[in-house]
């Protein structure tokens, strides 16, 4: 995407949605909508440009979150600070774990299996470990100030979010426009190839992981202050991971607004079964699992790509016709 | 009766009249004069009914409705003019965000109290959710301490937090043996390694010398486990007087299941939250592994007859009387209760009914409710026993059904 006015148009139309909507239960979807969103796009700086498919980026969201709630709750630090500090930690997580995983040369399948495995080891140490409270978890003190980045009216929750969404769709913007972005998909394509051409693969996915790491901790972190409580299950749990890829793959891996269009699809899906099916427990998550399939059946490139499926769709019987 | 017509007649106008004021002032007024004239009270039943949890919030939701459609046949709230319960149930999917979702949607529908949330995560999450709209919380099960402890004026908890249950599990054990002529002096701690069993584990190594106990061996193992012989072969060969078990469900049926198969008989097995120890369905589906057990858990008051009355329909309904059932039962009794004195279904009203509660016509063994920041101070666990096929209370003796069966072997 060359221009910059479709990521403004769609920051701005988002940052006035809270002067339109007022009720707490639509805003307190939408947060945890673009919370889930921000975390999908973190993955998708990493899996969806650069092609590193991860199924443990709990390790960057559960390392934010402890980070942040840690120290706020034990050692005092203020709520901004240690907000920030979870989103370095994520930061420092990624380039341990992608120097050690792409040094040893691991790819595709191999790459998935042990960030899956970083994120069970980090689960279970969390599980144990007395700084994370063990398998109480750690409970941020309710303190409505904004000192404490603790807010009264869910709005301001919102707009908080918002800006960290909006930070990561430009970054993600500025990736595609940039050389490092050409180089990470030059690697995605070929990495043999563009290793040839003279682009340093090491770096180029270190420095994605790192990116990647810092967007996805900044969603737990958030996570912490807006639910104020983490535990091992919570942070590193096979939930975030699968949240923060099927995201930017129902709605477009590899594309700036994929993970937000595919966070609000899925979630919507799920509150909507939740409607059509009323009290019958679980029978919204069957409904939401067939819609879900039917989207990746027709759109395996995600709901973006979905214009293009469905151009080459109509477009293929006419290109038949006069190849015959 | 031209006196009473004229009487209705005012009545009449002046309920006209202020249902016109009230339609005039705005949609909030409204509900305050229906509920005057006995309309439904909204209540949130919130459980995890689907995720890991579903099992239990399943239960819970189950001990819940049965007490809504018990008090709503019974002619509803009278001091409220035979208001109905109107149950908004809510599920948490086993997520304290899901559970804060429902939380925003309760709030919406306009409860007047939510009632549940199961495990102490989600707790912690939805009621701190609920404390922002002053909305009363009655936490159903959440034993973690500080669930109570934060200061909430919303949040109310009718049953034990762990420390209680950690402490009476520690003195009855002391009890047990004590009047057994003290048979046990060697102990084997089997624990799951999150904080619960990590920390009954450590709570147990530091108390149970200074009883005159032993502890021969503490062995953690992670959830889930799926064999204990390796386990069960190190009891085997320490050969402890006691072995207490500190696991979840699964697991503990397991370990229970190993140490009958590979005939390890210690004089007990006594266990603290024991996830299958006072369980119905692990007595009706391993009557022999399960034999003799003890444990220290949330229990019902075996000797009130509602609560037999309540086993009875449960369990006609086909379903196990489990601790999520009676403790949400139980719940929203002490819901009714406040609404009772409370004469109004207005939040700050009930919270402060609740604060004030003295609710004493329940079915567990806690006596007259009394609230300090929140917590019910007279709750606390049962001893239980499994003995010929049923579970029985056999501490404290006030509700005991029969006597510890103990040494076993």
């Amino acid at each position: 995407m060359k221009s910059f006015v479709p990521v403004a148009l769609v920051i701005v139309a988002l940052a006035v949605l809270p002067l339109f909507v007022q009720s707490n239960v639509v805003l307190n979807f939408l947060v945890v909508t673009l919370m889930l969103a921000l975390a999908g796009q973190g993955w998708n700086i990493l899996g969806g440009y650069g092609g590193q498919y991860s199924f443990g980026h709990a390790i960057f969201f559960g390392t934010g979150a402890y980070v942040t709630a840690i120290l706020q709750v034990k050692y005092g630090v203020n709520a901004w600070l240690a907000f920030g500090c979870g989103m370095v930690a994520g930061a420092v997580v990624g380039t341990v774990v992608g120097w050690l995983a792409f040094r040893a040369g691991l790819r595709g399948s191999y790459f998935a299996l042990v960030t899956l495995a970083f994120a069970e080891v980090l689960r279970i140490v969390a599980s144990v470990a007395p700084i994370t409270g063990a398998g109480v978890g750690t409970l941020v003190n309710l303190d409505m100030r904004f000192s404490a980045m603790q807010f009264q009216s869910r709005a301001v929750f919102y707009w908080l979010i918002l800006s960290l969404v909006a930070a990561a769709l430009i970054i993600t913007w500025l990736i595609e426009r940039s050389r490092f972005g050409a180089w990470l998909i030059a690697v995605r394509e070929n990495e043999d190839a563009a290793r040839a051409l003279g682009v340093n693969a090491l770096t180029v996915k270190l420095g994605a992981m790192v990116i990647s790491g810092v967007v996805t901790a900044a969603a737990g972190c958030f996570y912490v202050q807006y639910f104020l409580f983490v535990d091992s299950h919570i942070a590193y749990g096979t939930w975030i991971s699968v949240e923060a890829l099927l995201t930017p793959i129902i709605g477009g891996a590899g594309t700036i607004f994929g993970p937000l269009v595919g966070a609000l699809v899925v979630r919507a899906l799920g509150e909507g079964a939740l409607l059509i099916t009323g009290h019958a427990p679980g029978l919204d998550l069957v409904v939401f699992g067939m819609v879900l399939i039917a989207v990746v059946w027709f759109s395996p490139s995600g709901i973006i790509g979905l214009r293009k499926t469905l151009l080459g769709k109509f477009r293929r019987p006419a290109a038949e016709v006069r190849r015959g | 009766m031209s006196d009473t017509f004229s009487l209705s007649r005012r009545r009449f106008i002046a309920s006209t009249a202020l249902g016109a004021a009230a339609a005039a002032t705005g949609t909030i007024a409204m509900p305050a004069v229906l509920r005057a004239q006995g309309a439904p009270i909204k209540i949130g039943v919130l459980q995890p009914v689907t995720g890991p949890l579903s099992y239990s919030g399943t239960q819970g939701q189950l001990g819940a409705m049965l007490a809504i459609e018990e008090i709503n046949a019974a002619g509803g709230i009278k001091s409220l003019g035979g208001a109905k319960f109107d149950a908004v149930v809510g599920d948490a999917q086993s997520t304290p965000a899901g559970g804060t979702a429902e939380v925003e949607k309760m709030n919406a529908a306009g409860v007047s109290c939510i009632v549940g949330g199961y495990a102490s995560g989600i707790c912690l999450a939805t009621t701190q959710a609920a404390a922002r709209y002053d909305l009363p919380y009655v936490v159903d099960v959440g034993v973690a301490d500080n669930i109570v402890t934060r200061g909430l004026k919303n949040t109310f908890r009718f049953g034990p937090g762990f420390g209680v249950i950690a402490n009476a599990a520690l003195e009855n054990l002391v009890t047990i043996n004590n009047n057994a002529g003290k048979p046990a002096k060697t102990v084997m701690i089997v624990h799951e390694d999150s904080l619960f069993g990590a920390g009954l584990a450590k709570l147990l190594n530091e108390k149970l010398p200074t009883q005159g106990f032993q502890v021969l061996e503490t062995i953690s193992h992670p959830t889930p486990t799926r064999d204990f012989n390796t386990i069960v072969l190190k009891i085997k060969a320490q050969n402890p007087d006691l072995v207490i078990p500190a696991n979840y469900y699964n697991e503990y049926v397991l370990l229970a299941r190993t140490m009958q198969q590979q005939q390890v008989k210690p004089k007990g097995i006594y266990s603290v939250l024991g996830g299958a120890a006072s369980s119905y369905k692990f007595v009706k589906e391993f009557p022999e592994a399960a034999k003799g057990i003890m444990d220290c858990n949330h229990w019902f008051n075996p000797l009130s007859d509602k609560a037999q009355a309540l086993k009875k329909t449960v369990e006609a309904k086909g379903q196990f009387f489990t601790y999520e059932v009676y403790l949400n039962y139980a719940c929203i009794g002490l819901v009714a209760d406040a609404l009772e004195r409370a004469g109004s279904a207005d939040r700050a009203k009930v919270t402060e009914a609740l604060a004030s509660s003295t609710w004493a016509n329940h079915i567990m063994p806690y006596g007259p409710t009394k609230f300090v920041n929140g917590q019910n101070e007279g709750a606390a666990p049962c001893n239980t026993q499994v003995q010929g096929n049923d579970i029985k209370v056999i501490l404290p003796a006030k509700f005991a059904d029969a006597k510890p069966m103990f040494p076993v072997t």
